[in-house]
């Protein structure tokens, strides 16, 4: 174990189940160095999971107090968590199957609300946990195991949406910019209010070896660097260009909603007491 | 009633003894929705989190009134699925925690029902039925989800807790009740009612007293040490866990270990499962409640939940007085199904506002003689005492029901 999962993970729940290769455990990584540049005590943290990969690989890992949404919900229970523990900060991490998919009506209203907290979007472009199927992040054109003749269906960026729907942060980045992806996260740690970062990251197992023809890592994160960039080494397009980088950034600006709540409550409860002294 | 019916009427519920007790309060004449946000009030409900639908609608409205008042938050989420999860995380972080919704909403809820229920969140859900399938009838009353709410997630391996009430003064400490069941058995309770007792005005006492309040009221206590889920344990009245005060405790939707841990082991998924079920099953007699007239010498035992009841009754009692040997059996506790409650070895006549037949298939398993069971199904509107009468007559003096309009009889 590193000094940094020494500090912050469980022994015992390490190494996780991930596939050889596996970006998760890089970008997890990452998130600890974030947390440990800005000197968060662990207690401070509740560490929230999706399902799929990423919930699977990272669930019960966080040192600290863990939950393991249903599919798609856990912005749902980050809701109500935050109103009843507002002190905390909130990283929860989620696959492009929580966040573009199944609960993405969940990813839009905890940002049009301003819900407190960081959620991490792992984006692997596809289902890996069910073997190979795309998402709605999926390049266009990918083979894989339910879109064996190309991805048909158009996809979407969610760095968009969230944007489109009142988060105060959002960056997207990707597993071979750890740079990025470290200073990206501690921005987004210290908004008090909604923040999104997008990660892509290669899945071998999953993704590489039916849309890639390869299972190789260094390949799949090739392949991730060249599109980031929009060429090949060679200088020939790559056939996608994903702009990183800090996409909006209005940290701060309007108040977080816990305290919104908190405020509405102070407020009514001391003319409720007024009202009943004066009766 | 008159005297021989009130000698034997008999109402076992806890809110017996709390009326009992508590004087100091006042009158109102109020809805059903109303008195079930004053209870969770009292009860200690500081969250809700739904979406508004008929005829669930005014305790969305209630209730985002009142929270703010006592320092308690309500958020209208997204849809049902939220709802349900937004509870689930609130109560996981310490505030006791309520939704409430209709069939379609409910439907809904069955993958937060099984995060909670596995995790032992406490929290009390209302389903305020009305008739269906999908939206129906959306003004009229039902009784479609009798064993949805028992059902209330996939999955398997698990016991819920049901309560139906029948009245607006009884909806009120009904959700004190839920929410010291919810605490005490750290588990979703589910407040079965109908649009009939959800929305009709009735008498309504609202004790004001705080002190003789807190003595009926379970108060909320955080776990926050291992282990936090005592599988394979039976034992009731562990304080709940809570996240965000760094205690490490782990929840999620998988099979736990003691720790929270996600384990895919046979040992494991036993353990838990004897948690899950054993905890409701073994503390049965802690949460039986129901009403009866008549079951020592009843021939022919009329059997009710929720607002049919209230005519069913009525029914019992004019056919007592034409001469009929009747009973009344009112259950208030749906589930876990009060078997004992039908040892008597007399006909039984299920009145229930469906007409595939759902309580009526409970009655038919746990009666001596399932041949001597009998179901009129209805749907959208009460049973007429006529109608029971004529039934509850026709059983006693023929075996069977005369055809009736509107009334199904058959259950196969």
């Amino acid at each position: 174990m590193t000094r940094l999962a020494e500090k912050y993970l469980r022994p015992s729940q390490i190494p996780t189940k991930a596939c050889h290769g596996c970006g998760i455990g890089m970008i997890e990584n990452w998130i600890l160095q974030a947390i440990d540049e800005l000197a968060i005590d662990k207690q401070d943290i509740v560490f929230g999971t999706g399902i799929g990969c990423v919930g699977r690989q990272t669930f019960a890992t966080w040192g600290g107090d863990n939950f393991g949404g249903t599919h798609g919900r856990a912005l749902a229970i980050a809701t109500g968590l935050k109103l009843a523990q507002p002190d905390k900060k909130y990283i929860v991490v989620v696959g492009d199957g929580d966040a573009a998919s199944i609960g993405t009506s969940h990813l839009i209203h905890a940002a049009r609300r301003n819900l407190g907290v960081t959620v991490v979007c792992e984006d692997n472009m596809v289902y890996g946990s069910t073997g190979g199927q795309f998402s709605p992040t999926t390049p266009s054109n990918s083979i894989t195991n339910s879109s064996p003749y190309g991805m048909t269906e158009p996809n979407f960026d969610p760095c968009d949406i969230v944007k489109a729907a009142g988060a105060t942060f959002v960056a997207e980045t990707s597993v071979v910019q750890w740079h990025q992806t470290i200073k990206v996260l501690k921005l987004a740690l210290q908004n008090d209010g909604f923040s999104f970062v997008h990660v892509r990251f290669p899945c071998n197992e999953n993704f590489g070896s039916y849309a890639l023809g390869s299972r190789d890592t260094k390949k799949s994160l090739e392949w991730i660097w060249e599109n980031t960039k929009g060429q090949k080494a060679n200088g020939e397009p790559s056939g996608h260009k994903w702009e990183t980088g800090i996409k909006h950034d209005a940290s701060n600006s309007r108040p977080e909603f816990s305290k919104l709540m908190r405020g509405l409550a102070e407020r009514v409860g001391k003319e409720t007491r007024q009202r009943e002294l004066a009766v | 009633m008159n005297e021989t019916l009130a000698a034997s009427h008999r109402l076992v519920a806890p809110w017996v003894d709390w009326a009992a007790r508590i004087k100091q309060g006042k009158w109102l004449l109020e809805t059903g929705t109303y008195a079930l946000t004053e209870g969770a009030i009292a009860a200690g409900c500081r969250f809700f989190g739904g979406y508004p639908i008929t005829p669930a609608t005014e305790i969305a409205e209630n209730i985002s009134k009142r929270l703010p008042m006592v320092g308690g938050y309500y958020v209208q989420a997204e849809d049902e699925l939220a709802g349900m999860h937004m509870c689930a995380g609130a109560s996981l972080g310490g505030l006791k925690a309520m939704t409430a919704t209709s069939g379609p909403g409910f439907t809904l809820m069955h993958d937060a029902y099984g995060w909670a229920i596995t995790n032992e969140i406490p929290m009390v859900v209302v389903d305020a039925m009305r008739v269906g399938p999908i939206s129906g009838i959306t003004g009229a009353p039902g009784q479609g989800e009798f064993y949805v709410a028992r059902y209330c997630t996939h999955g398997g391996n698990f016991e819920t807790i049901v309560l139906s009430p029948n009245s607006v003064q009884e909806i009120y400490w009904m959700a004190i009740d839920a929410f010291n069941l919810a605490e005490r058995f750290r588990t979703v309770v589910t407040i079965l009612t109908d649009q009939v007792v959800a929305d009709m005005q009735e008498d309504l006492f609202l004790p004001d007293d705080p002190a003789a309040l807190a003595s009926v009221v379970v108060p909320r206590r955080n776990n926050l040490a291992m282990p936090f889920f005592p599988v394979g344990s039976s034992e009731i009245d562990v304080a709940p866990n809570i996240v965000g005060r760094g205690t490490g405790v782990c929840v999620s939707t998988y099979t736990h270990t003691p720790e929270g841990y996600d384990i895919e082991d046979m040992d494991a998924q036993w353990a838990q499962t004897e948690r899950l079920i054993n905890k409701i099953r073994h503390n049965k007699a802690e949460l039986l409640r129901y009403e009866a007239i008549g079951l020592e010498d009843a021939n022919v035992i009329a059997v009710a939940y929720g607002a049919p009841s209230r005519t069913v009754k009525t029914a019992v009692l004019e056919a007592r007085r034409r001469g009929v040997r009747a009973g009344f059996l009112r259950l208030i506790t749906l589930w876990p199904f009060p078997d004992q409650l039908f040892e008597r070895d007399a006909s039984y006549l299920v009145c229930e506002l469906n007409y595939d037949g759902q309580l009526v298939r409970e009655v038919m398993r746990a009666a001596p003689d399932k041949n001597k069971v009998h179901f009129m199904g209805k749907s959208a509107e009460l049973h007429t005492v006529a109608e029971v009468c004529a039934g509850l007559e026709g059983i006693a003096q023929a075996g069977r029901m005369p055809p009736q309009p509107h009334i199904w009889t058959e259950v196969r």
